[in-house]
């Protein structure tokens, strides 16, 4: 993409509605390249929503929103341009029911950058790698585990070669003995200079990971900071309640 | 320690365990049984008796001889089978229509292929089956003398309405259903409002229209032959019922797959092609089945706007003087004639299924 020197994401007074429900307030928030942010907060807080609307899949209704440097505009040309390089990893991990593995990780790659065939089957090869299943390439997703699907949804982002990649709870669906090996991935992308956002309440793994933590409460970001001042000292009663809830059992 | 394995059972054992506790748990069950088996065995044999021991095949006998023997008179279907296949087609060139009911017939058995499913190879092998059809049937190109359509008829002409009808009507209920839930409100409520208005009409009505009044209405350059005015209807009738089924798997289709593909950059025309539809089509397969044979049903119904296809042939076939007594061997015939195309159809959606589940929960 175009413009090197611009942050990974610059999002200015963004604010979205849901008929009158106030989803987003005035969120500013900037991601620098390479940086690992850790967005937690309470549910409906608008953490979600706040990284669906950096790809578009909310449209936001006030603010602006650069990724990379290109504004995301009403043309369907950056929207397109912009989600070619945002990989994102869902809470219900979506692979793609009908299709192996293999074509999981080569389909958009094929589709959306024509890599021939033989080239993308290599590199979601190396990818599935990475996360650690390259035996399960032949496999329908049905026939693997919930920690195993959230891999090769993390490998089938990584085949785009994106810039970015959003996290939306990625292991908040996943039994806990699984969580593990699904955190396990996640870091070593980070130690990787992967840009990652991160919607999670894995503390744990904030505090290894994140560069910096924000806490969202009813559609505002109410306090962000590193992670060891963030755990140590929260400025914002709202994030003591939060953390005390999450962490104090 | 003691051996505790379990054996699985062996199979005959279990077969008779299931007789005996399914057949002949109770006095009252066995006689109910027994009475189920004669009855079943009475059927068989009365069927078997009347349309194999005691018919008539030979293709030159007539009434005196078929009442004789008392069975099944097959001489009838000997004597009037081409007009049952192909209708009041001219007698000399009937080989045509047999050729193109084959060309037919080959092209929806590769389309059934799961190989053969791309888009661009459908359309080339379906364009190539219908200009070798037209060719063949219409003729006054190649040295073939010209039939024209009012002469069609048969079995030939019910497929030709049946497969025309879902060619054009599959790609026109997948387009409907896709309008019916556009973001555009104004689209998704005219496509709404027109599936709405086609299902509460009877298919009846829509033939009579276009085959009968659309020629007042339109300027004789848009009318064009009554046939293809019929399979027009047709198609559009089908549409409408197919639009709603396909609807229906699109919304058993879970959202995350469509955010999934979109988060990916993948455009449009390949969510839908790649990741929507061939979703949706496995959910709606038994009820899309369904259609299509009742589809294959209703081509009977051409002949109240004046076409001899497969059925109307049949009532012509024997309605000829001599033959007046042998309906019902003509409508067994043709019977058996819906019947293979039908349960062959049902067949193919039952191993489609299986084949779709592979890999899946």
């Amino acid at each position: 993409m175009s413009n090197r020197q611009a942050p990974a994401i610059e999002i200015t007074g963004l604010n979205k509605f849901y008929g009158s429900f106030h989803a987003l307030r005035d969120i500013n928030l900037t991601v620098s390249r390479g940086e690992k942010v850790v967005v937690c907060g309470p549910s409906g807080s608008g953490k979600s929503t706040m990284i669906r609307c950096i790809n578009q899949l909310e449209e936001h209704d006030a603010g602006t929103i650069r990724v990379l440097g290109t504004a995301l505009d009403d043309s369907v040309g950056s929207i397109d341009e912009i989600r070619r390089e945002v990989g994102m990893v869902f809470q219900h991990f979506n692979l793609f029911p009908h299709m192996t593995v293999m074509e999981n990780c080569t389909l958009a790659p094929m589709l959306v950058r024509k890599t021939p065939r033989a080239e993308a089957e290599a590199t979601a090869m190396r990818f599935l790698e990475k996360v650690r299943i390259p035996d399960q390439a032949e496999k329908f997703p049905g026939q693997l585990s919930g920690g195993q699907q959230q891999r090769v949804a993390i490998a089938r982002a990584l085949c785009m070669k994106p810039e970015i990649l959003l996290f939306d709870e990625p292991t908040s669906a996943l039994d806990p003995e699984m969580i593990a090996e699904v955190l396990d991935v996640m870091s070593s992308l980070a130690t990787e200079g992967m840009t990652m956002i991160c919607v999670t309440h894995e503390m744990g793994f904030a505090r290894k990971v994140a560069d910096r933590v924000i806490f969202m409460d009813r559609g505002e970001i109410v306090e962000e900071a590193a992670p060891d001042a963030f755990f140590s000292n929260p400025r914002n009663e709202r994030t003591r309640r939060f953390l005390s809830q999450v962490l104090g059992h | 320690m003691t051996d505790l394995s379990i054996h699985a059972p062996d199979p005959s054992q279990r077969l008779w365990r299931r007789l005996r506790s399914e057949y002949f748990a109770s006095p009252l069950g066995s006689i109910l049984t027994l009475v189920c088996v004669a009855i079943l065995g009475l059927l068989i044999w009365w069927v078997l008796d009347w349309t194999l021991f005691r018919a008539t095949f030979e293709a030159d006998a007539r009434a005196a001889e078929c009442r004789a023997n008392g069975g099944a008179c097959w001489a009838v279907i000997a004597n009037r089978w081409r007009l049952i296949m192909f209708g009041i087609y001219p007698y000399d060139e009937q080989w045509r229509s047999a050729l193109a009911c084959v060309i037919v017939i080959a092209t929806v058995v590769l389309s059934c292929l799961p190989r053969m499913w791309g888009i661009i190879r459908l359309a080339a092998i379906w364009l190539f089956a219908a200009l070798a059809f037209y060719i063949l049937m219409k003729g006054g190109a190649l040295g073939l003398s010209r039939v024209s359509e009012e002469q069609w008829g048969g079995l030939a002409l019910t497929l030709f309405l049946f497969v025309s009808t879902v060619v054009i009507g599959m790609p026109l209920a997948v387009m409907l259903a896709l309008m019916r839930r556009s973001e555009m409100p104004v689209i998704a409520r005219v496509t709404g409002l027109f599936i709405d208005a086609i299902r509460s009409l009877p298919l009846l009505a829509i033939l009579f229209t276009f085959a009968v009044v659309l020629p007042f209405v339109l300027p004789a350059m848009l009318t064009g032959e009554k046939l293809y005015r019929v399979i027009v209807g047709l198609a559009i009738f089908f549409a409408a019922y197919q639009a709603e089924i396909i609807r229906g798997g699109l919304q058993g289709t879970a959202s995350g797959q469509e955010e999934a593909a979109k988060a990916l950059g993948i455009p449009y025309r390949y969510r839908i092609s790649r990741i929507v539809l061939p979703q949706a089509f496995r959910l709606a397969l038994p009820a899309t089945i369904n259609q299509i044979v009742i589809t294959f049903m209703e081509t009977s119904l051409v002949v109240v706007v004046g076409f001899v296809e497969l059925l109307a042939a049949g009532n012509a076939a024997y309605n000829t003087g001599e033959w007046k007594f042998a309906y019902v061997e003509v409508y067994v015939f043709i019977s058996a004639i819906y019947f293979t195309f039908v349960f062959g159809l049902s067949r193919y959606g039952a191993y489609l299924e299986r084949r779709m589940n592979v890999g899946r929960r």
